[in-house]
């Protein structure tokens, strides 16, 4: 018969739950990415926006400052050219009172045309104001050329005459004019430069506001993305700590839960054996010894009534053996009769009257008064490990050695039966072993692979921190 | 004609009035005390001085082998009759390292009791039937199933003979009177047949006895 062994049976594990918090890890995987997709998004286009609108602004800066600069240079080349032809015409005009060499007619047609061409030159991106003035410009020149061309063909008498007059009354004013609207040009010019570079500025400062409010947005997103994560972080470690704490305490819980149940199972075994044994046995003994003083009472020629009490003894006998089969096995007088080596002794030789094992116990040092709780536990072990041995390992041989250390023993069980893997298969009895041996703060470890036996191997402590329940 | 006086130690009541039916029909035996347990057991023995005390293995406070050696030790010339359910060598290993002389299994007490007091109360040992049954069978499949010899083939006829002697309880010197050797001879035989069937001590060699018969 077996021993039966206590339950620790995990729980199942919670599928429904499982899925659920899966499906519920994608939605947060997924609103994690899209958040994080979108702050990047925002960051690489506010700086692309920055970038391109620099640009931009730069470009229409460039443009901005070379128109200006072609249109001082195209009234620069005006105002030398008119002022060239103006020196030119008058030094003409007074040839005869001036030591100087005075210009051909040609010369001073051609200088017309030069600035003629001056005046063409001017870029043609012209504004209406601008428009206007060199227009009047334009007919200005057509004007003086014809009164100087007329002026050209007097004769050196006249000239003399009139030069004077013609060059105060005539050329002066005209160059004067021609001077003046030169610097109205410009003024306007420069006054549109200073517009066109504040509209640059405004542009610049818009696009600075954009790129400030873009930051601002990115960073308050990233900020409260953080204070999110971080949130959830803490959120999630928290549930990681709180689940790893449940589990921890449920695994005590439930160790401490077989651990009462090896305790009860054992305290029941004890008093039904004791109960057994005391009462029914010892019931049973005492009417053997009656029903043996009956027989001697029957005349010795009533066979009727000698057979009735010969059964009767023989039924009594095989009851008194079953009890005494089931308390044996429930709970072993050897170990409070005997000790720990002659009940294993025992053991070993009731696994070899029942079975094809030849067992053999070999001890070294092994005190007799141990710990109650001590004794059981190896014996159950030695008892269960046997059990495997003879019954699903069909082994012919097994050793038994136990040892007792200055501060712990060693228990040893190893056959040469069939073996299995250990880490596959765990019996409840291995795992009752096992709990036994924990309870006490002791290890346990099973070598055993298919075809090559088992050994159980199992370290006690003598001084266990609880002190022991059973008292014998 | 003096009675056997006898001392009755058992934690059942039950078993006490049967037992005690089963010797008062005898003339020459009579119940001098019944002990609930193991410490009375030795105090009642220790007053009452019986010739044999009938103890039950086990009984609570001190169990049948602790009270049988404490009474073997104080008054060795108490005989004690230990009354066991149990057939196995370790028991009766036990029960004659306490000093026991008899060994009476209970199932077979009712008809075994009155042989075995009367034989420990005349020095000698006793044994339920079915003791030797038990060992012997135990040792003989041991002995078949590794393949070893049975040590008692390897004794002289002489060293046989010395092994019953001593086994019945004979000391040296008797033997040597007995079959005419010195107490020396004896004693070089003695460890001889200790050493060829490996045994430790007179109670291994009482129990190598009782095994092959050579004393019940």
């Amino acid at each position: 018969m077996k021993a039966p062994s206590p339950l620790t049976a995990p729980a199942p594990p919670s599928s429904v739950l499982d899925s659920q918090s899966k499906a519920h890890a994608r939605k947060v995987r997924a609103l994690l990415f899209l958040s994080f997709g979108w702050l990047l998004a925002l960051l690489i286009g506010a700086g692309t926006d920055a970038l391109l609108s620099l640009r931009q602004l730069d470009t229409v800066e460039r443009q901005v400052s070379s128109r200006f600069s072609a249109r001082s240079q195209a009234l620069s080349t005006i105002v030398v050219s008119v002022r060239v032809y103006d020196d030119q015409v008058e030094r003409f005009l007074l040839q005869d009172q001036l030591p100087a060499p005075s210009p051909a007619p040609s010369d001073i047609a051609k200088q017309f045309a030069e600035m003629r061409a001056a005046l063409r030159s001017f870029p043609p991106d012209q504004f209406p104001e601008e428009q206007l003035l060199l227009t009047e410009m334009q007919s200005l020149l057509t004007d003086q050329e014809n009164s100087v061309a007329t002026a050209l063909s007097w004769r050196p008498g006249d000239r003399h005459q009139r030069a004077q007059q013609f060059i105060g009354e005539d050329l002066l004013p005209w160059r004067s004019r021609i001077l003046e609207i030169s610097q109205q040009i410009s003024t306007v010019d420069g006054k549109r430069l200073a517009d066109e570079n504040l509209a640059l500025a405004l542009r610049f400062q818009s696009m600075e506001e954009r790129l400030v409010w873009l930051v601002a947005l990115a960073l308050f997103a990233g900020i409260l993305m953080s204070l999110i994560c971080g949130w959830y972080i803490l959120r999630l470690e928290r549930q990681g700590r709180q689940r790893y704490q449940a589990l921890a305490r449920s695994r005590i819980e439930l160790e401490s839960l077989s651990a009462r149940l090896v305790e009860a199972q054992e305290e029941e075994r004890r008093s039904i054996s004791r109960e057994l044994h005391d009462e029914v046995g010892q019931s049973l003994g005492a009417l053997l010894v009656e029903v043996g003083q009956l027989s001697k009472l029957v005349p010795p020629d009533d066979r009727v009534t000698e057979a009735q009490i010969a059964h009767i003894k023989s039924v009594a006998e095989s009851a008194v053996k079953s009890i005494r089969d089931i308390a044996l096995l429930l709970r072993p007088p050897m170990l409070d009769d005997l000790g720990l080596i002659p009940a294993l002794e025992w053991q070993a030789r009731e696994i070899s009257r029942r079975s094809d094992v030849e067992v053999e116990v070999h001890s070294q040092s092994v005190s007799e008064d141990l710990g109650d709780e001590t004794k059981v536990t190896v014996y159950r072990l030695v008892q269960e490990a046997l059990n495997n041995a003879a019954t699903h390992a069909s082994a012919k041989n097994a050793k038994v050695t136990v040892i007792q250390g200055p501060d712990k023993i060693t228990v040893e069980i190893t056959d040469d039966g069939n073996g299995f893997d250990p880490e596959r298969k765990r019996g409840m009895g291995i795992l009752g072993m096992e709990e036994r041996v924990r309870r006490l703060g002791g290890s346990f470890a099973i070598k055993s692979s298919p075809g090559r036996g088992a050994t159980v191997t199992a370290e006690i402590p003598l001084h266990p921190a609880e002190s022991p329940v059973y008292q014998p | 004609m003096r009675k056997i006086r006898i001392l009755l130690a058992d934690d059942h009541k039950l078993i006490r009035s049967g037992l005690r039916l089963l010797v008062e029909q005898q003339t020459d035996l009579t119940v001098v005390g019944e002990a609930n347990d193991g410490r009375e057991a030795v105090s009642l023995a220790k007053s009452l001085k019986p010739d044999v005390v009938v103890m039950d293995i086990g009984m609570p406070n001190l169990n049948g082998i602790e009270a049988a050696l404490q009474i073997t030790e104080t008054n060795p010339q108490i005989s004690v009759v230990m009354l066991s359910m149990h057939s196995d060598e370790s028991y009766v290993l036990r029960a004659l390292k306490s000093g026991a002389k008899g060994y009476l299994l209970k199932d077979s007490a009712e008809s075994d009791l009155i042989k075995a007091v009367r034989s420990v109360a005349d020095g000698k040992s006793f044994f339920s039937p079915a003791v030797s049954k038990v060992l012997l069978d135990d040792y003989v499949r041991k002995l078949k199933r590794s393949g070893t010899e049975d040590a008692y083939d390897l004794l002289t006829p002489r060293e046989r003979e010395i092994l019953q002697l001593v086994a019945e309880g004979k000391s040296n010197k008797d033997v040597a009177n007995l079959l005419n050797l010195s107490v020396y001879t004896v004693e070089t035989h003695r460890s001889n047949i200790m050493e060829k069937l490996n045994l430790r001590g007179i109670p291994e060699l009482i129990l190598f006895a009782v095994r092959r018969g050579i004393i019940s």
